[in-house]
């Protein structure tokens, strides 16, 4: 454990960031999930086809791939803008945080799309109706009826899709953002100790899914609560 | 008489309801005072349904008019919310929001639609529960109750909105056999406060007693529009007598 004297702070940051990412891409990869599910189950067969491509795309190609191509992707193009205006510049890029989070929300979010889909498919219909023949309009019906009937069906693999995007934030560290495997790699260029320094990180990552597995069961459990009752 | 009492709340005029090529509603006509108790029966596929259905607009009908509480229904009607929001209805699986406790069942509708503060809300959802006569179950989870409690928090969930109608769909027909009772004996009661009710039913005990017409439809046509006595005693159509012929034989 003495190898670690020195980084710890630097873990401790890296786990910070780690945390940012994840919170950022959740956000997003619930957007884009419902934004594909909406699409995927709108009368359009433009947006249809669309998310349908969204889906095969994303679902089909390896996600370090995905997070290069768009990195380098956007900073190739914002570097030929900036070079529009000043030919002496040699490099833009898009912070590697927000690149990162959207990359790996993207990809996510391909998943959530298929997972949204097949909820909201699995709420009663007859729900819907009562809740408009009330007198519900078609806002109020889907954040009071829709959304937490199909919120039960969505969360076992919706905890899913988390555990795949905190780990897919190790990634990022591969287009320089200093998270928990970039401080790792410092510091065994530094100590030369590479196992100890990776089981550090995997301890960290553990952690974080530790804690993502109890809140989804105890999500699960609050959602379910009519049906616990029920036994 | 005040002419408001006779005037009809509801009216049907020549009404066509498709569903791609199919005809489920072939011109039917039909005109409900307030405070009157109409019973519509028929085969399976008649299109019952399909037509209250149309009454609250949960189906759009093709042509025709439908003038519910002084509302046409059209595509342009676009304060639908608001009319709907008059017209209670019940349905033959109850359709009870299962994430809710039975008390914020009947509370939801009052809260987000009619602004009732929570306080209001509550005890008026407490007042219809006591009418259902099931107070004691306003905190269970629907799956809790039985299917004879269930529809009945159903009927207090649409009485919260204090409906001009109430339009019934069958609401017995998925109860075990000694659940109906209790459900048909609160329709009664409701039937005779005045409240003015479409019920689609087979139950020709509760028509004999609360109806003051019996509509019988078949192939998506009203065939036959009768008091009650009339209607069980000397029906005039063939279809109505054989249609009576084969629920009265079991
Ligand atoms: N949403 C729908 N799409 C296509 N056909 C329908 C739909 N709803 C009802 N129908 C058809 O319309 C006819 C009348 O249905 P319905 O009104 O439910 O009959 P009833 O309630 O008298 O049993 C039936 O033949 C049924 O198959
Ligand atoms: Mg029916």
């Amino acid at each position: 454990m003495s190898a670690l004297t020195g980084w710890w702070d630097d873990f401790f940051w890296g786990s910070v960031v780690v945390g940012q990412v994840f919170f950022v891409s959740l956000i997003l990869m619930v957007v884009f999930g419902l934004i594909g599910a909406a699409a995927k189950l709108s009368k359009s067969r433009v947006a249809q086809r669309i998310a349908d491509a969204y889906t095969v795309v994303f679902r089909g190609t390896p996600e370090l791939l995905v997070l290069l191509l768009i990195y380098f992707g956007s900073a190739v193009t914002l570097t030929a803008i900036a070079q529009l205006f000043d030919p002496s510049v040699k490099f833009v890029d898009i912070p590697p945080f927000w690149a990162g989070s959207f990359s790996i929300a993207l990809i996510v979010g391909s998943y959530a799309t298929e997972t949204f889909r097949g909820a909201f498919m699995g709420v009663n219909p007859g729900h819907i109706e009562a809740a408009r023949a009330l007198g519900l309009s078609s806002v109020q019906t889907f954040f009071y009826v829709r959304i937490p009937e199909m919120w039960r069906l969505a969360l076992p693999p919706f905890g899913n899709h988390m555990l795949s995007l905190i780990k897919d934030t190790a990634l990022i560290s591969i287009i320089g953002l200093n998270e928990t495997l970039f401080a790792a790699e410092q510091a065994i260029g530094a100590t030369g100790k590479p196992f100890t320094m990776y089981i550090v990180v995997g301890c960290i990552y553990l952690g974080f899914s530790t804690i993502i597995t109890l809140t989804v069961m105890a999500l699960e459990k609050y959602a379910n609560r009519h049906l616990e009752r029920a036994r | 008489m005040s002419a408001n009492v006779t005037d009809p709340i509801i009216v049907l005029e020549n009404v066509d309801k498709f569903f791609g090529p199919f005809q489920a509603l072939k011109n039917v006509s039909l005109s409900v005072r307030k405070g009157e108790k109409i019973v519509v029966c028929g085969p399976s596929g008649s299109g019952k349904s399909t037509m209250i259905r149309c009454i609250n607009r949960l189906e759009e009908h093709n042509s025709g008019t439908i003038i519910v509480n002084g509302h046409e229904l059209t595509d342009k009607t676009n304060d639908i919310d608001a009319v709907r929001s008059e017209i209670g209805m019940v349905f033959q699986s109850f359709n009870l929001f299962p994430h809710m406790t039975v008390l914020r069942n009947l509370m939801l509708a009052p809260r987000l639609v009619r602004k009732t503060n929570k306080v209001e809300a509550e005890a008026l959802a407490r007042q219809y529960l006591e009418r259902v006569r099931i107070p004691e179950q306003a905190d269970k989870y629907p799956i809790q109750l039985s299917g004879g409690q269930q529809q009945r928090v159903a009927i207090a969930r649409a009485l919260c909105m204090k409906p001009e109608v109430m339009l019934f769909d069958e609401p017995t027909s998925a109860l075990d056999p000694e659940m109906i009772s209790e459900v048909l004996d609160v329709m009664v009661d409701l039937a005779r406060e005045g409240m003015t009710m479409i019920c689609v039913t087979h139950e020709m005990g509760f028509a004999r007693s609360v109806a003051d017409k019996v509509v019988f439809m078949d192939g998506g046509e009203i065939v036959e529009v009768a008091g009650p006595t009339e209607f069980f005693e000397s029906p005039r159509n063939e279809r109505t007598k054989l249609f009576l012929s084969q629920i009265l034989a079991h």
